[in-house]
């Protein structure tokens, strides 16, 4: 029976080609959608966001508008709970929402390699320590722009060599491009000389990050400039607000696709079906059990949506593997991954959509009139 | 007791605000080994009788029991199943499966059986060679002349070695010379496997081939003839295998 099953789809090659395409078509958005979603979540939780804070001026969102002393550091570092506190300078080509955004953090070498979760593939860190104008390269941004080690890198007043590409166990790490705290501050531009974009605070493993963050923002009150705390993950969040926003809405396409892959495949199959009606009172008059009709048909149409679904899932996760794809806007960045989960929740989907949309056509099968079907012409 | 027996079968149809009663209270019994052909004019419930005995029509009374199953108790599961095992049905326009193989078509019912692969591909090659046709088993229907494609149909009616073989107008769509070859074919698959028929058909030429012939007319038989049952003879060496 799965010859018949197989020879069918393969008798019918038109109409299985446009189906699964379609199928692909629709499942590669739904995971493009999903990978954002993912990117989304894993900017907002996990031990990264939910254990260092961000220390920021009051009032302000783009990095480019935020000015605090690099010395608030030393404040910081004497409130309860505070392992370790590294004044981050922040450049970004844009502070509106792009799909290419650079962003540049600018902070102590050593302290990076202490703190963040950085795996050099290229490079070494000696050289990003020794070079003024040295910059590692996230993964995604390398991709991106075709940069690799040994290149020199311009975008706007900055220019960089680059001296080292990274991997790191936080995606949104991989759209940075790090250099050193000096280097920035210098830069022709910033005219930033004492001053930071931010502090981003590591906490002791009992520290109540909350608690901690009232606290900064109440020790720094009294200097010249007023601060606002939070964790690194509502800090994000609320940096892309507006994109949260979007990315919200754009679950229900995600939806969208699977509804569209579930009704092309159940529109083919009971076309199919309809066309071949003869065809199963003939199988059933040989004996064939009415469950066994419904089963074929529900195999040609989860075959047709496996097929398509997981060439679609397939593509997508290709495509964001090989093209480093982010959202960013005031500096802070969703790193679209390909994902062992977006790979499962591709192929469920699909065996899913692909069993709900043979039923209707199963059914009709199962039930067919015999008599009045083997009338027909 | 007969192999086919049908008491007091009632078939009705309504068309628009009139009913029509294609089988009045029948009752036939048809004996195993029996050839019985089956005519009359159009619209007097020769397919109707021909359907209800395959199970794939139920009637409005009446009981008709095959091989000591009462059929018209069965559900449409059961009765997928028992004509698996015990019915064999040969249509007027082949109704081949157009995606599968001459191979594979007549495979398909042994597949609803508990065989091993060998066991199936024994019996597909004999009855493809029963009627003729192992040199043409890779061959799809729209391979096949009308003639060979009726031969494939027969072949798949006959894989399962069952109990009664019905044959729906089996040479309506056929050439003379085509249609001789295959009322050949089916008298040899009844006198020499003892394969109990019942056919259907409009020609009195065709319906001669038959043990016993009936009439049917305005629901109730006209006339019956040649009531002996054929006896199994020597014949064809390769039917006789596939027996």
């Amino acid at each position: 029976m799965t010859t018949y099953v197989l020879k069918t789809i393969w008798r019918h090659r038109t109409r299985t080609l446009l189906t699964v395409t379609g199928a692909a078509v629709a499942m590669f958005v739904f995971c493009f959608v999903g990978s954002v979603q993912e990117g989304l979540h894993r900017l907002t939780t996990g031990a990264d966001a939910d254990r260092s804070l961000i220390v920021f001026q009051e009032s302000r969102f783009c990095p480019t508008s935020s000015r605090l002393p690099e010395d608030y550091s030393r404040k910081i570092e004497e409130v309860p709970g505070v392992r370790e506190v590294m004044p981050i300078q922040v450049w970004t080509n844009n502070c509106r929402a792009s799909l290419d955004i650079v962003v540049f953090q600018g902070a102590d070498p050593e302290q990076i390699r202490r703190t963040r979760p950085l795996t050099l593939t290229d490079g070494d860190w000696q050289t990003f320590s020794s070079q003024r104008d040295a910059a590692i390269v996230g993964r995604n941004v390398a991709q991106r722009r075709g940069l690799k080690t040994g290149d020199p890198f311009s975008i706007g007043e900055i220019s960089v060599n680059v001296t080292g590409i990274f991997e790191s166990s936080v995606p949104s790490e991989e759209n940075l491009i790090y250099t050193s705290l000096a280097f920035l501050q210098y830069t022709r531009g910033l005219d930033a000389a004492g001053l930071v974009t931010q502090h981003e605070v590591l906490l002791t493993d009992d520290a109540d990050p909350d608690r901690v963050a009232s606290e900064i923002d109440a020790v720094l009150r009294s200097g010249p400039v007023a601060t606002r705390t939070r964790r690194k993950g509502a800090f994000q969040a609320s940096t892309l607000s507006d994109l949260v926003d979007l990315i919200g809405f754009a679950h229900w396409l995600g939806y969208a696709c699977v509804g569209l892959v579930l009704s092309l495949v159940a529109t083919t199959t009971v076309m199919s079906v309809q066309d071949r009606i003869k065809e199963y009172a003939v199988l059933q008059t040989i004996g064939v059990r009415p469950l066994r009709a419904m089963r074929l048909v529900l195999a040609e149409s989860t075959i047709l949506c496996v097929v398509g679904g997981i060439s679609g899932t397939l593509l997508a996760l290709a495509a964001l593997e090989i093209g480093g794809f982010a959202i960013g806007a005031e500096g802070a960045t969703i790193s679209f991954q390909p994902s062992l989960a977006l790979a499962i929740t591709g192929t469920l989907v699909s065996v899913i959509v692909g069993l709900a949309a043979g039923i209707a056509p199963a059914v009709q099968a199962a039930s067919v009139p015999i008599v009045n079907a083997l009338r027909q012409a | 007791m007969a192999l086919v027996e049908l008491r007091g079968v009632c078939k009705r149809f309504r068309k628009g605000d009139e009913t029509i009663t294609p089988l009045d209270h029948i009752d036939l019994d048809i004996e195993a080994g029996e050839f019985v052909s089956l005519m009359g004019p159009s619209g007097t419930g020769k397919s109707t009788l021909l359907n209800l005995v395959s199970g794939i029509d139920r009637p409005d009374s009446g009981t008709i029991t095959v091989a000591g199953t009462e059929v018209t108790k069965l559900s449409r599961s059961k009765l997928a199943d028992w004509r698996a095992a015990n019915l064999g049905y040969i249509f007027q326009t082949h109704n081949l499966i157009p995606v599968l193989t001459a191979y594979e078509n007549v495979e398909l019912p042994t597949l609803l059986l508990k065989l091993t692969a060998s066991q199936r591909r024994q019996r597909v090659e004999l009855a493809l060679e029963a009627v003729g046709l192992s040199d043409r088993a890779d061959h799809y229907p729209r391979q096949l002349s009308g003639g060979q494609e009726q031969r494939v149909g027969i072949a798949r009616a006959i894989v399962a070695h069952p109990q009664v073989v019905v044959a729906d107008e089996p040479t309506g769509s056929l050439d003379t010379e085509t249609s001789e070859q295959v009322q050949t074919l089916l008298q040899r698959l009844n006198k020499e496997l003892d394969i109990t028929m019942l056919m259907v058909t409009h020609d009195s030429d065709v319906a001669a081939i038959a043990s016993r012939q009936l009439v049917l007319d305005r629901g109730k038989f006209l006339e019956q003839s040649g009531t002996t049952p054929t006896r199994k003879t020597d014949g064809d060496e390769m039917i006789k295998q596939f027996g």
